[in-house]
């Protein structure tokens, strides 16, 4: 992988240049976030030391005053010599902690309301695709969805789901739809899928299927119905979960 | 021939020709990146990034040339074609106001943001029929993030399909050129993709992005011009848009 293949949007996350001070400290825990959130995968190389300094806006100094925190930490691994560099260092973290750690973040108002705002953006794009869809268009729906089917990890799922989703909304032929999906998933997309059990995992691939149909048939109503019940469910099941960790 | 028709075709021209003019200059590039290829194939070195970086002028002054009409360009390697990188876009977008940015994709097949560009239809068409292609308008939500149009030259080195170049063109400076000729008709009058999405009319019972075939047939409407037309009066610029013609429009608001 290149080293500068950062995404636009982890760039956008990352790299907002640094004002305050005590500035390797706030390097150092940006840099730590991104990486427990999973916005820098396990493995990854890091940017040159000067590529890296000069997108985050400190000196190299600094930087490598973080670097040096960040190895300390475990976070972050320094190779030497050919194929050398910094790499990403995830936390092993099992799946059901990092939910709950997720969901702790999180009051049970906004789960529901972040709940709210994904079904009115998935509900009006799945009806506008209804309407606006060609074949070519349910054709690249479809590949999503038999990448959902195959996918064999948490990670391969949300990927898949977020491509049906913002695609749906790319279908609708709406800009603005299409980046709110975009702005939704790279907020709390890796909430969906932690939270859904196994044996509900055909379930949950069904409803996408039923959904991509009523687009196929061009039927509005149907689709905006299915959207909205699909991401109504997500939430519940969110909710649920979260309610759980505030038993005594 | 009626005014009328006069004016469609008029209309029809002057958009292609604004379209063949960006793809004049996408052959160009298209030219300059064949000869990375056969210079680096004289020199008996691999083509890998650093080669096709010397490309950056020519992009930029692409850019600046079709300023306001193109919103992006650049080259896209076919995979495993680069010696340092299985995926490759050398892409530059024009930054409203502040010069020209290199867009930054994730090719990593395991990263949650991997772009794959190979299945998008600006690449895939082109590399099935060794074609130009004109894609859109479609919701670019990787470069442009707006309603778009690509451009998309095949690069073929040797027999061997390498990659694509190419332009976006954004839907509203289409809008712009055609919309106010379009208001000068007095039937209705549509124009629409070669897949049968409404680029622009002049009534808003066909709004743009709307699929032609599912609408109620309020109008007869007939191609007067371009693609599908009988007498298809730009045929030597191949812009599958078609534009057509129904009844007289008795306000902006139809009927």
């Amino acid at each position: 992988m290149p080293d500068s293949a950062l995404s636009t949007l982890r760039a956008r996350t990352l790299f907002a240049p640094l004002h305050a001070g005590g500035r390797a400290e706030t390097v150092t825990r940006r840099l730590a976030d991104a990486i427990a959130l999973g916005l820098l995968l396990d493995g990854e190389r890091l940017p040159t030391e000067s590529d890296l300094a000069n997108q985050l806006g400190v000196s190299t100094v600094t930087l490598r005053d973080a670097l040096a925190t960040l190895r300390e930490l475990g976070f972050v691994e320094t190779r030497r010599g050919r194929g050398g560099g910094s790499f990403v260092r995830a936390p092993r973290e099992h799946g059901a902690t990092r939910l709950e750690r997720r969901l702790r973040e999180l009051s049970l108002h906004e789960l529901r309301d972040i709940g709210d705002h994904r079904a009115a953006i998935a509900s009006a794009a799945a009806k506008l695709a209804a309407s606006r869809s060609t074949d070519r268009d349910v054709q690249t729906l479809r590949e999503h969805l038999a990448r959902l089917r195959a996918a064999r990890t948490t990670t391969e799922r949300r990927r898949a789901d977020a491509r049906i989703h913002i695609e749906i909304a790319a279908t609708a032929q709406s800009p603005r739809l299409t980046q709110e999906e975009l702005d939704l998933w790279s907020a709390v997309g890796d909430l969906v899928w932690l939270a859904v059990p196994v044996h509900e995992v055909g379930a949950v691939i069904d409803e996408h299927d039923a959904l991509v149909d009523a687009i196929e048939r061009h039927d509005a109503d149907a689709a905006r119905t299915l959207a909205d019940r699909h991401i109504t469910t997500e939430t519940e099941r969110l909710l649920g979960l979260r309610l759980e960790l505030c038993e005594p | 021939m009626t005014v009328a028709r006069e004016r469609e075709q008029r209309l029809l021209a002057s958009i292609a020709r604004d379209v063949a003019d960006v793809l004049a200059s996408i052959a160009t590039l298209r030219e300059a990146t064949v000869e990375v290829f056969a210079g680096a194939d004289a020199a008996g070195r691999p083509v890998d990034r650093a080669a096709l970086a010397t490309l950056h002028p020519l992009i930029a002054r692409l850019l600046r040339r079709h300023e306001g009409f193109a919103a992006g360009a650049g080259v896209v390697l076919a995979p495993d074609v680069l010696a340092d990188a299985p995926r490759w876009i050398e892409w530059w977008w024009a930054d409203r106001g502040s010069g020209i940015e290199r867009l930054a994709v994730d090719h990593d097949p395991d990263s949650v943001d991997f772009y794959d560009y190979t299945a998008a239809e600006w690449y895939s068409e082109p590399e099935r029929t060794r074609q130009q292609s004109i894609t859109g308008p479609y919701v670019d939500y990787i470069c442009t993030h707006e309603y778009t149009y690509t451009l998309a030259i095949p690069l073929i080195y040797g027999e061997r399909f390498v990659g694509v170049a190419g332009a976006d063109i954004l839907a509203q400076q289409v809008e712009r050129a055609v919309v106010p000729e379009l208001m000068q008709l007095e039937h209705v009058a549509v124009l629409a993709s070669g897949n049968g999405r409404i680029i622009a009319s002049n009534t808003v019972l066909y709004p743009p992005g709307n699929v032609l075939a599912r609408h109620e047939a309020s109008h007869e409407l007939l191609p007067v011009a371009g693609h599908g037309a009988a007498d298809d009066p730009v045929a030597g610029i191949s812009l599958p848009w078609t534009l057509l013609a129904g009844g007289e429009v008795d306000s902006i608001r139809g009927r």
